[in-house]
């Protein structure tokens, strides 16, 4: 069936438009009647009747465009968004198909961790601007298990990263004891999910500037505020591929570590002593990436890292075809110091990966919502593959 | 003498960027919208004395006539030295691309048809929608946008749109259409 709105020109037209109201056998359903010429005529036609009712209007002279194209995928599609509405209104009050604000997720951590045994909501620290730096400790048992971190929105204007992290950490807690890989996972690591990791920046995008990336932290002696969280790190600091500038984007700030939202993590991480994964998530572009960013040399695990990042690249395109680029930092984009994998890969955590989600430009940082919960969905095969692999490893 | 390049890598891409903005500029439009599906081969010539010439096969997209695949080709040299001159881009589309007759005079009428001038802001809005009456105006933002990033780009940098920040329609006295757009491109070798 075809939806049709007819633009009549003058009185003629509409008395033919009437008289085509009137042929029963066409079965046509006038959503908006024809009355005068200045008002659009919308008319559903069942599919028999579209061709010669095309043919009619167009033998008149009577101009008309296609509203709906096939209405049958438009009732079907809406059929299946209230079914998943009313699925995620069922399972939690929580929309994770949406972008929530701080507060928002916050408050779902709450939830998560109230919820679950095996789910705590710890601090690790505070951001600049003093907000806490909450991180989801996943634990069923034992004293410091060997464990894997899981970190988003680092830059700020990422919004993918932080609602697919909430989506991951739902999907992990809920299939604990019924999806056999996660329970086992879970029976011998612990994961560790820092789902806002500059949450200063993610509240700036909300209130300010939705395209903020950086901290922001004020900078003695500049006007600019913030630095690029992810050039911070003490892995070839200062080097190529960051930026000495305080106004730009990519500025690595005044020292190491100088961003208490990095100082925050390295400690925890040191402190635990255990960490065998280190897992981070940006977006845009669609890749899936390992040591090194800072120089263009490959890390002495190559072999094992490339390997095990197509099987995780082979694992997110399972779902809906998404490819995912698989290489270095400096070979597959650039030539950037101071990331955090290298960082973490540097202080002998071999599975450090960092991912780019959805999309490769289209809409970029903008993602429509309706695309988190598949971009969550595939990047999770992702990660699950790795930690599968670490688990493996690790015992 | 040309050398292969993994076309999923950034080299190629930032190369295949440059190729889309020219090919938008060319032949995008407010009833046409054409994206990247597959950069399917790149390969890169070092010229003595000219410059660096990357050979590219495209798989494209128009968005407006989603079922068919376009396949094209480019070439894009990057000259020797220069810092303020324009890559130079040859662009070959295979077959015919959709017409945009129907669609460019639907938005011209609709356009011609308003009481006051257009004026909207954030497209897409920091949740990515955008309302189906702007997609024309959106996809209009994607021409402009690929004239600016063919005109601006090097062989390491990667330009996107990544906002319509703000877009008014320009009074005029003759029957033609003109807008002014604030346009938010994204840089993303140097983020």
């Amino acid at each position: 069936h075809q939806v049709l709105r007819i633009k009549t020109k003058n009185e003629e037209e509409v008395k033919q438009l009437q008289l085509l109201e009137s042929l029963e056998h066409l079965q046509l359903d006038f959503w908006i009647n024809p009355s005068a010429p200045a008002l659009p005529v919308d008319v559903r036609i069942p599919a028999a009747s579209v061709q010669s009712v095309k043919a009619f209007l167009e033998s008149q002279g009577i101009e008309y465009s296609i509203l709906i194209e096939d209405l049958q995928d438009v009732l079907d599609k809406e059929k299946q968004d209230m079914a998943e509405s009313a699925q995620r209104q069922r399972s939690s009050s929580f929309d994770f198909g949406a972008y929530h604000t701080l507060e928002d997720i916050n408050e779902e951590l709450d939830h998560l961790a109230s919820e679950y045994s095996f789910v705590k909501k710890i601090q690790i620290g505070e951001s600049y601007e003093k907000r806490p730096l909450y991180v989801l400790k996943f634990s069923t048992g034992g004293s410091n298990r060997p464990a894997i971190w899981l970190d988003a929105g680092i830059h700020s204007r990422e919004w993918v990263t932080q609602a697919s992290a909430l989506w991951i950490a739902n999907k992990i807690a809920s299939d604990y004891g019924t999806d056999a890989s996660i329970t086992s996972l879970l029976d011998k690591m612990d994961l560790f999910l820092l789902p806002v990791a500059n949450p200063d920046g993610f509240v700036y995008t909300h209130t300010s500037n939705r395209m903020w990336r950086k901290t922001r932290s004020k900078i003695p002696g500049s006007i600019c505020v913030g630095v690029d969280p992810n050039r911070n790190w003490d892995a070839g600091f200062g080097g190529p591929g960051a930026s000495n500038k305080p106004c730009s984007d990519s500025y690595h700030g005044p020292s190491a570590n100088s961003e208490v939202e990095v100082k925050s993590v390295v400690d925890f991480i040191k402190n635990h002593g255990n960490f065998k994964a280190f897992l981070t998530l940006h977006s845009y572009s669609q890749l899936l990436m390992y040591p090194y960013g800072y120089k263009c040399t490959r890390p002495n695990d190559y072999a094992e890292l490339e390997s095990l990042g197509r099987a995780a690249a082979s694992s997110i395109r399972s779902l809906y075809g998404t490819t995912f680029q698989v290489g270095t930092i400096c070979k597959t984009i650039y030539q950037a110091s101071g990331g955090s994998i290298d960082w973490s890969y540097d202080n002998g955590i071999k599975y450090s990966f960092a991912f780019e989600l959805r999309d490769t430009g289209r809409y970029g940082f903008l993602l429509p919502a309706n695309q988190i919960i598949p971009a969550a969905k595939e990047t999770w095969l992702g990660l699950k593959r790795i930690m599968e692999h670490v688990r493996d490893k690790s015992s | 003498r040309a050398m292969e390049l993994p076309p999923s890598h950034f080299p190629a891409a930032r190369a295949a960027a440059v190729a889309m903005g020219y090919l938008r500029y060319l032949r995008g439009g407010p009833g046409r919208g054409l994206h990247l599906r597959e950069l399917r081969r790149a390969r890169r010539q070092d010229i003595d004395d000219v410059g660096h010439k990357y050979y590219l096969e495209l798989e494209l997209e128009d968005v407006l006539d989603k079922d068919r695949t376009v396949s094209c080709t480019a070439e894009v040299l990057y000259p020797l030295g220069s810092k303020t001159s324009a890559p130079d881009v040859q662009v070959t589309v295979q077959g015919e691309l959709r017409s945009t007759e129907e669609a460019d005079k639907e938005f011209y009428n609709r356009i011609r048809s308003l009481e006051k001038e257009l004026v909207a802001e954030n497209i897409p809005d920091s949740h990515g929608n955008v309302p189906p009456e702007l997609e024309p105006i959106h996809r209009l933002a994607w021409v402009a946008s690929g004239y600016l990033i063919w005109q601006n780009s090097t062989e390491n940098t990667k330009f996107h749109l990544a906002q319509v920040k703000h877009v008014k329609q320009v009074k005029r006295s003759d029957e033609d259409l003109q807008f002014d757009y604030v346009l938010l491109l994204h840089e993303m070798v140097s983020q």
